[in-house]
């Protein structure tokens, strides 16, 4: 891959452009060119792996996103406000200009009582509820990771708590940016086009194309052994994984650009193959994540 | 006869021709004869690449004219699933595809389908109108 990078301006060009976006939203914000905007995000039916994930963002970090391009109003995870002062904080900016990035899925069974983000005003309020009341009101709405995108997990088989992905519950576009984790840059980038420019090009299944427009099987470093039909048979084999039930080929986002944990690794380069954490259906439709009996 | 029984057999002739020459190489002293020889072996490699891109392209006429002679049961369709050494075979409309070695059926399944298995419904839920079945060789058409 290295190598790959070292010959292709595409490649330098996609692992520039989050930075980029960030960098020039916090300068606009510096000149007073732009004004910082309000964030809420929610975690709700998930295993908050996304705010962990963004958490891990570099070049600029997190700590540049939270106290150079936005205010944060409210992550239960992040801030330092607790129970009523948080809630009260949230629903402090509900009629203001705020755009809202939800992590997890919303459980819609018993009208969400599965999943109570807090109390406000001595009444509980549940994740279907906050995702209604804040969601229609927003001026975009992200959704960030798999869960909130299209189910994911939380609405895997056999979905007890009747876990939707925030689409389905609100009449207005949301931008999706599947994946599980979100790549930081996945969501930074986008909130940073957003501030910059507005929403920014979706395709059919509103996911910003500038990520995730390419199939990880074209830009695959082992593309090479599957046109030359060379097949791994079982994991540790450096070869295509396509055999044993690759998901790469059906995945779109750019995973063997970016890479994780700041660029160091990505899940085919640890011989695992894809196994489609990015893609609609994901987990259900992914499975099997191997199988060792293949032609 | 069919067109790629005839460039096999013209590939095979070649082949004969080469294992020919390559015996009288052997035993030739005259390095003029040798070179002549050796201009035969390079016109018969030349040959069967010609020969070889004439299958090639025979193979994708075929997708475009299907083999339906074969008849495929549901029983026998299933044994096609891609696992045990078996090719991995789909039923779309009637015709049956060869998915052994697209990419998309990574393990020999595709978002939740398997192979081996009519995919009709599916199929036309997720990809109608798209060219993907051009794309595929026919083996066969499931029995009425």
């Amino acid at each position: 891959m290295n190598e790959k990078i070292s010959i292709c301006p595409n490649f330098y060009t996609r692992l520039e452009t989050t930075s980029l976006l960030v960098h020039k939203v916090i300068d606009s914000v510096k000149q007073n060119k732009i004004k910082k905007r309000n964030l809420i995000w929610f975690e709700l039916t998930g295993c908050s792996g996304n705010i962990i994930s963004l958490l891990d963002g570099a070049n600029p970090d997190f700590k540049s996103l939270a106290t150079q391009m936005v205010n944060f109003i409210y992550d239960n995870s992040l801030m330092a406000a607790e129970g009523e002062d948080a809630m009260e904080k949230l629903f402090s900016v509900i009629d203001d200009d705020y755009i809202l990035a939800v992590e997890g899925a919303v459980s819609t069974k018993n009208n969400g009582l599965y999943n109570i983000i807090g109390r406000w005003r001595g009444q509980p309020v549940t994740a279907y509820d906050a995702i209604k009341k804040f969601g229609e009101k927003a001026a975009y709405v992200i959704a960030v990771g798999t869960c909130a995108s299209d189910g994911g997990i939380s609405a895997a088989r056999p979905n007890p708590a009747q876990c939707v992905g925030i689409q389905s519950l609100l009449n207005k576009k949301v931008i999706k940016l599947p994946g599980c984790p979100c790549h930081p840059d996945w969501f930074m980038g986008t909130l940073a086009y957003i501030m910059l420019f507005g929403e920014p090009e979706l395709d059919s299944r509103q996911r910003p194309i500038m990520l995730y427009s390419t199939l990880i099987h074209d830009i695959c470093p082992r593309r090479k052994y599957f046109d030359s039909g060379i097949f791994a048979s079982k994991l540790g084999e450096k070869t295509c994984m396509f055999k044993i039930g690759c998901r790469g080929p059906v995945t779109r986002v750019d995973c063997p650009v970016r890479k994780w944990n700041e660029g160091v690794n990505w899940p085919i380069e640890d011989d695992s193959p894809c196994i489609g954490c990015a893609m609609f259906g994901f987990p259900d439709k992914m499975e099997p994540f191997i199988s060792y009996d293949t032609t | 006869m069919k067109n790629s029984e005839i460039l096999i057999n013209l590939i095979n002739d070649n082949l004969n021709e080469i294992n020919d020459i390559i015996d009288c190489l052997y035993i030739t002293p005259n390095s003029c004869a040798k070179n002549k020889l050796l201009n035969r072996l390079r016109k018969n490699i030349s040959n069967i690449t010609t020969l070889v891109q004439g299958l090639e392209d025979s193979d994708s006429t075929n997708i475009l004219q299907p083999d339906t002679t074969r008849i495929f049961t549901e029983a026998e369709l299933s044994t096609y699933n891609g696992r045990n050494g078996n090719p991995a075979y789909v039923a779309v409309n009637g015709v049956v595809y060869d998915i052994t070695n697209n990419a998309a059926w990574g393990g020999a399944t595709h978002f939740g389908l398997s192979a081996g298995t009519d995919v009709t419904n599916q199929f036309a839920s997720c990809h109608a109108g798209q060219p993907v079945l051009n794309k595929l060789k026919v083996v066969g058409k499931m029995v009425e």
